[in-house]
């Protein structure tokens, strides 16, 4: 996965002379945290890219594959439908609700939300 | 090719709500972001016709201040966090797979997940109206401390601040889907460098989003705690500082502009080279230039603050100048494309034209008011709203059309009408530009922006006037749009796999594709495997 | 253009505008060119040339030296702009706040005063207006008590924002004479459209005896 490493790390690299360079010209603190803060999620991106990805092999990077050369192999299991989904994001948005106008019904919503999760970990398994 | 039935994705036979809001497949969730964006687009766009109402004449009382306030709070944020963004990323969410030769995204529940929220977060936004006070009126950039407790006392602004996260969150959870189905999921032969040019921008449009709108969703969560929790982050009265509002809030919404362009860059980049009958130029130059942009693109945010005195105007000045660099290569990269070609002009390709021309003026404003002598007249005044609607509109809405019609055969199995398709571009060509030309010299001549009135001096009334009726051109526009998704929904042609003669991997299968996408998939030697598919069939 | 800063700030707008109309004119002119010159005319696929790597060098380095120029002459016209010398003839305390001005004359008067009603006439509601000499440099303070405020005058071709809790300072030196309009230009809430003020520059005997009849209201 040569080219997603060399990617967070050019990212990275630019983003830690951005934020000196930055730093160096303004002394300005807030854009100066801003700009660090940053620099340090991309060298983090980048050292996970090359640490954890030495050992990838995806047929997609193989120049000379072909469709046949994939099959028979599970990518994982594909989920069609599942209400899931949309029963978290109505959880979700009841508790973002529930902090502005109603204590309760953010409380309700937390448990729902563990509930959710719990039969997500359950399904998953 | 594979002898499997179309699928029943779309038709009546699975057509039910349930299977709707049960969903998993990218293929309906990028459906579902678009019908929804483009709604939003609707109710946003009525708010712009009525504030353009409001302002065809001086000392208008159509609307109230404070209706009008909020007229404009929502219309920013609607157009921005429910349109021209969540449209992108649906079409992402059609397309990326499809263009990768992938059977669905990385994680398809996540995926539905944040679809959800999106539309609740619109939702929450739009729910501040219904309160006592109405909805936030403090400007979709919600500067302190206007937005503070003190003086933004009502629940809408509240609202508009959970509302904003929650869609803030979704979009954070789209971009990783995107990104690690991209790094995982290509199909054999998929390399990197095969990558539809389109899938290259969305990359680099998620890099955006990981560092841009956790920073968004940071500041809401201060201005919420200053507001409820009893927090003086921004509160001068008490050691905090009304400026660091603004340095968190434009570090988030500088890049968030080209989280609102790099799409559609990659649109274009995808029509011109079908129309032209060649391949795109300079590929690797483009793709270099989209991480320029995005890059770079962190490294402005200030510009928004060259007025304040307080921020270093060189630095962000210098920046900005630079990011007109990749663009122009990128503009270079288009016109190479068209340059020898064999050009023909179907409703997607003139769109893209239109967004060539259009774009082109907004980034040449935008290099004007990257100079801080240029942007002290012109900040927050009509110039900028002339700017910002020239690549917001002209660029990203156009292409938007553009992708609308090119990619509605292979959603829907049929292809929109062709003489509409011309009425809408024209309409809207006009339209937009005979509201957004004028503004340039409204702000020139002093009118600034947010404001529900203005003096009846020189030719600002002039100047308004025609805006104003240009808004209403581009509404018929949009209109013969609608006009048109009713009449082909009911009668239109089947599109057949590949109506356009087009490049890349999603013209391989059929329209609409089956359940998991490809039956068979071509061998993958270029970033043309239609292309190279059609050439290789011909010799046979 | 009404001071001696603006004109700096004219040129820039000048300089800007004659780069930014060739460059719009010499694209727009190759996108319509190539959208009339190589419409399709027959079946025949046109050549497939897809790179020219010494033209895309190319027009990356010439716009990079191009906005390089153009920086250099933005920097100097800021810098100059920007100067905050010397000792200036008038100092003038700038309040904005929901929603009027007061111009606080450093040793002199206070004057200023809310905005208009909910008619922008001038005739009903005369703005409250800051009175400067001509020719000397007069040094505002700028601050607000409430709310982001931004004290805009189109006729300098310039605006400073005013942020609670910062104190910015700038200077002006009027040129002409006359009456030029002032707006806020950073939205305050609702009668933010009505926030306007005039800035009325007079001779130094004007302006003089101006003052000393204010101080002695």
């Amino acid at each position: 996965m040569l080219v997603g490493r060399r990617l967070f790390i050019s990212s990275a690299a630019f983003g830690i002379v951005l934020a000196i360079a930055y730093w160096l010209v303004a002394h300005e603190i807030s854009g100066a945290f801003l700009l660090g803060f940053m620099a340090f999620a991309l060298t983090f991106l980048a050292g996970y890219m090359i640490v954890s990805e030495r050992e990838a092999d995806f047929w997609g990077d193989d120049r000379d594959a072909a469709h046949p050369d994939a099959e028979g192999n599970l990518l994982g299991t594909y989920t069609i439908r599942s209400p899931l989904p949309i029963c978290a994001a109505l959880a979700i948005t009841m508790l973002v609700l529930g902090v502005v106008i109603s204590p309760t019904l953010a409380i309700v919503s937390i448990i729902a939300i563990l509930a959710l999760g719990a039969l997500f970990i359950v399904q998953s398994v | 090719m594979g002898a499997a039935a179309p699928s029943a994705t779309f038709s009546s036979e699975r057509g039910d709500l349930l299977s709707w809001l049960t969903t998993t497949d990218h293929k309906r969730i990028g459906i579902l972001y678009l019908v929804t964006s483009l709604a939003y687009f609707g109710v946003a766009g009525a708010l712009a016709l009525t504030i353009r109402t409001q302002l065809s004449h001086p000392n208008n009382d159509l609307v109230s201040s404070h209706t009008y306030a909020q007229l404009f709070t929502l219309h920013g944020t609607a157009m921005i966090f429910l349109f021209v963004a969540p449209f992108a990323l649906g079409l992402a969410n059609f397309l990326i797979p499809l263009q990768i030769g992938a059977p669905d995204m990385a994680f398809p529940r996540l995926n539905a997940t944040s679809y959800w929220m999106f539309l609740f977060g619109g939702f929450v936004i739009f729910a501040g109206a219904a309160t006592n006070e109405g909805a936030a009126a403090a400007g979709w950039t919600s500067y302190v401390p206007l937005s503070a407790i003190a003086i933004s006392t009502g629940l809408g602004q509240d609202l508009w601040i959970v509302g904003v996260f929650l869609v803030s969150v979704a979009t954070i959870l789209t971009s990783i889907n995107f990104v690690t189905t991209v790094f995982v999921y290509r199909a054999p032969g998929m390399t990197m460098w095969r990558l539809p040019i389109f899938t290259w921008e969305m990359i680099a449009t998620s890099l955006l989003i990981f560092m841009a709108f956790p920073t968004l969703a940071s500041d809401l969560l201060l201005l919420f705690i200053d507001r409820r929790f009893g927090g003086h982050t921004f509160d001068p009265a008490h050691g905090g500082d009304a400026l660091l509002w603004q340095h968190i809030f434009w570090f988030f919404g500088h890049p968030e502009v080209y989280v609102m362009i790099l799409p559609y860059f990659g649109v274009i980049s995808e029509i011109i080279p079908v129309f032209s009958r060649k391949p795109i130029f300079g590929y690797t130059g483009l793709v270099i230039a989209a991480f320029a942009i995005a890059g770079l693109s962190m490294g402005v945010w200030a510009h928004h603050m060259f007025t304040t005195g307080a921020v270093n105007d060189p630095f962000f000045s210098f920046v900005s100048l630079l990011i007109a660099v990749p663009t122009g290569v990128k503009f270079f990269n288009w016109i190479a494309t068209m340059w020898g070609g064999s050009l023909t002009f179907p409703t997607p390709m003139l769109f893209a034209v239109g967004f060539l021309l259009n774009f082109l003026l907004g980034g040449i404003t935008g290099v004007m008011i990257a100079s801080p002598p240029i942007d002290f007249q012109a900040h927050e005044s009509y110039f900028i709203v002339a700017h910002m609607h020239y690549v917001l509109g002209g660029g990203s809405l156009f292409a938007i059309f553009a992708a609308l019609f090119f990619w509605w055969p292979k959603m829907f199995g049929h292809k929109l009408d062709e003489r509409l398709g011309k009425w809408c571009f024209w309409l809207l060509l006009v339209g937009f530009n005979v509201t957004f030309f004028p503004m340039h010299f409204m702000g020139i001549e002093g009118m600034p922006r947010r404001v529900f009135t203005y003096e009846s001096t020189g030719q600002l009334p002039l100047l308004n006037a025609i805006a104003t009726a240009g808004s209403y051109v581009m509404l018929a526009g949009v209109l013969v749009f609608a006009w048109n998704v009713v009449v082909t929904t009911r009668r239109g042609m089947p599109a057949g796999d590949d109506p356009w003669g087009a490049n890349s991997l999603e013209w391989t299968t059929t329209s609409p594709p089956p359940e998991f996408n490809f039956t068979v998939l071509p061998p993958i030697r270029s970033e043309r495997p239609a292309y190279d598919a059609r050439a290789k069939a011909a010799e046979a | 253009m009404a001071t001696t800063q603006s004109s700096v700030m004219v040129g820039n707008w000048q300089l800007y505008l004659v780069v930014g109309s060739v460059v719009a004119a010499s694209v727009w002119g190759l996108i319509l060119f190539a959208v009339v010159r190589y419409r399709r005319r027959g079946d025949a696929e046109p050549v497939q040339f897809a790179n020219n790597y010494p033209l895309e060098i190319a027009w990356t380095l010439v716009p990079l030296g191009l906005v390089c120029w153009l920086f250099v002459y933005t920097y100097s016209a800021e810098a100059s702009v920007e100067t905050v010398a010397g000792t200036p003839a008038v100092s003038v305390h700038v309040n904005a706040y929901r929603w009027g001005w007061s111009f606080a004359y450093d040793g002199g008067p206070t004057v200023g005063g809310a905005a208009h009603g909910p008619i922008l006439d001038s005739a009903k509601a005369p703005p409250p207006e800051l009175v400067l000499p001509a020719n000397e440099t007069a040094r505002l303070t700028l601050t607000s008590s409430d709310v982001n405020h931004s004290f805009w005058v189109p006729a300098f071709w310039f605006k400073r924002d005013a942020i609670p809790g910062q104190v910015t300072t700038f200077d002006v030196k009027p040129d002409q004479l006359g009456t030029f309009e002032g707006r806020c230009a950073a939205f305050c809430g609702l009668n933010h459209a009505l926030m306007t003020f005039d800035v009325k520059v007079v001779s130094p005997q004007e302006f003089a005896r101006w003052r000393s009849a204010e101080m002695h209201t």
